[in-house]
């Protein structure tokens, strides 16, 4: 474990060198993550001149709500976007023949090997959006509220992880599925508001089927003290049966991988 | 070091053909053809030695020394390098050997190389004395000093190579798997690139499986070479032997001061006769006798007798192929 810490370090390092070669995108890069974050308080603001609720949810809860997830979708960008794609790269043109090389377990390597660093900005401004949302609302979450909290937006990291995995994995006998991320991204905006505010039939894909909605809701309502043990247990379990999913099918897909000839 | 008994690889291919009606078609019902990479190789090498796999493109070398990376499932087989069984992909077994590809990069493309060996010191967790120590050599015998700390996007083919040896190395393994690595490289720097796996193996006893297309990587490099064909290994022995087998004469030059008038096809096959100068294959056992009649009735300026060169012998191999070995 310490030695994927110190691994996992060194690849930061080196993605922080290779983006430092080019220095204007930092710039950009800050100037869209405010301009993001501000446009989304803005939308939520001129929800509320109409109503003081959506589904259910105060002004100051869909505050925390959305920095929930700009969070997620920093802690997304930083680690799965820039390496998932990649790995369908990896197996058309026969790369993934040096990572297979490495001692180090090939999945954790095709999984973090590639970090955009700035993207962690957007989890600092998520994470101030929920400071500024949690004030409006008078509220101090305690230390059970965070730490379930915590727990369900890894369960909800993990879960995204795992079937954006087990997605890609699937590269290895479909080498043209071009680029599936799109599918994620329609999927992950819808949880950007509460799923109450949703209704009918799409409510209910929403919660049980593409449970997008939960996977923002859920560490919300954790941290507003309207946490419950027994969904937050669920939660991590799934997170982890769907995890141990797609390391058993990453495993499976290996003996089938057949290398692209030199 | 590596031991080989009956491997076999088959893929499944998806069989295409042409047109618009084909390709529907196999969108519904598709033929699969199953394609025999490898059939039933068997060989042993030794710690240390330096062998040259030959053969056509698609012969199956690729694929055989991606089994013994531990790249791909052999179909039936059995395989050890090191004592370890490759597809299991233990870290230890990874630990102790390396693949470079001539045509397939591990370098980080926009930062400089060094950058590269800092990652590959992490994942081989290389404590920070040997890996001076590894680096420096390597460094040295590379000529890697002033590429260090270039992008790596900026490097020449060359350049590029000769760091992606030193990536592959840094972590002293103990057996090395070259596929194509002087490819697309100019003469001068495949020989830079030769001499210093000859050099590395002598200083490390590294046993070195090494593929290629350029004869003369295999005549520098490989006292024992096997030659793949069709999936079958057809040869494994020595160069020296394969040499004398298939070519079983050397070439002749003569330089006269004047050139006789005799009748040369009687010592062997003529190849040239010019102003001066005569090229004769002669038979391996007739060289000696030849060239002494030649040296004692006429006046000889200078005698040169040669091996044929490789490219004939294997593409006579090719043709002729291998009755008794």
């Amino acid at each position: 474990m310490r030695r994927y810490v110190r691994i996992f370090r060194e690849f930061f390092r080196a993605c922080f060198v290779e983006e430092l070669e080019y220095r204007s995108e930092f710039l950009g890069n800050l100037i869209s993550s405010f301009f993001g974050i501000g446009i989304a308080v803005l939308t939520v603001n001129i929800f509320f001149y109409q109503t003081d609720q959506l589904g259910g949810w105060t002004y100051a809860d869909v505050l925390v709500l959305l920095g929930v997830f700009n969070t997620l979708r920093g802690m997304i960008d930083f680690a799965l976007r820039p390496n998932m794609p990649r790995l369908l790269e990896h197996v058309r043109r026969g790369t993934l023949d040096y990572i297979l090389t490495k001692p180090v377990d090939s999945m954790f390597y095709v999984s973090f090997r590639h970090l955009v660093f700035w993207r962690l900005i957007d989890v600092l401004l998520g994470i101030g959006v929920i400071g500024y949302g949690l004030i409006k609302k008078h509220y101090i979450p305690s230390l059970v509220d965070v730490i379930v909290f915590i727990v369900t937006i890894a369960a909800s990291f993990v879960l995204i992880y795992s079937l954006w995995m087990l997605l890609m994995t699937t590269s290895f006998w479909v080498i043209r599925i071009d680029d599936l991320s799109f599918i994620f991204d329609s999927f992950f905006e819808t949880a950007r508001f509460p799923v109450g505010m949703y209704r009918g039939w799409v409510r209910i894909v929403l919660t049980y089927v593409l449970p997008a909605a939960v996977i923002t809701n859920m560490p919300a309502l954790s941290l507003l003290g309207k946490w419950n043990m027994a969904t937050a247990l669920i939660a991590a379990l799934l997170a982890l049966v769907f995890l141990w999913l797609a390391r058993r099918f990453w495993r499976f897909a290996l003996r089938f991988y057949t290398s692209a000839s030199s | 070091m590596i031991h080989v008994k009956h491997l076999h690889k088959s893929f499944r291919v998806h069989v295409r053909q042409t047109g618009w009606l084909e390709a529907i078609r196999s969108l519904l019902n598709r033929e699969y053809r199953l394609v025999e990479a490898v059939k039933d190789i068997s060989f042993t090498i030794e710690k240390g030695e330096i062998v040259g796999f030959l053969g056509p493109n698609g012969a199956g070398k690729t694929t055989t020394m991606k089994m013994l990376a531990g790249l791909l499932h052999p179909t039936s087989g059995e395989i050890t390098v090191g004592g370890f069984v490759p597809f299991e992909q233990k870290t230890e077994f990874k630990k102790m050997m390396s693949l470079v590809m001539g045509q397939k990069s591990q370098l980080i493309w926009d930062i400089p190389p060094m950058e590269t060996f800092l990652v590959n010191k992490a994942i081989y967790e290389i404590d920070d004395r040997t890996f001076q120590q590894t680096l420096d050599e390597l460094v040295e015998l590379l000529e890697l000093a002033p590429l260090l700390d270039k992008p790596t996007r900026s490097l020449s083919l060359g350049q590029r190579m000769r760091c992606e040896l030193a990536a592959a190395l840094l972590h002293r393994p103990k057996v090395l798997f070259l596929d194509e690595p002087t490819i697309g490289l100019d003469v001068h720097t495949q020989e830079k690139v030769r001499r210093f796996i000859v050099d590395y193996n002598r200083e490390h006893e590294t046993t070195i499986l090494l593929t290629s297309h350029y004869m003369g990587d295999v005549t520098a490099l490989c006292d024992r070479v096997m030659i793949i064909n069709h999936g079958t290994l057809i040869y494994d022995g020595e160069l020296d032997v394969l040499t004398e087998k298939l070519a079983p004469y050397k070439r002749l030059e003569i330089r006269f001061a004047n050139i006789p008038a005799v009748p040369w096809e009687n010592y062997g096959e003529i190849v040239e006769i010019e102003d001066g100068k005569a090229t004769l294959r002669v038979a391996r056992e007739k060289v000696a006798e030849v060239s002494s009649h030649f040296l004692q009735h006429f006046h000889v300026h200078d005698i040169n007798i040669q091996d044929p060169p490789m490219e004939e012998v294997i593409t006579r191999a090719f043709q002729e192929g291998f009755n008794d070995s």
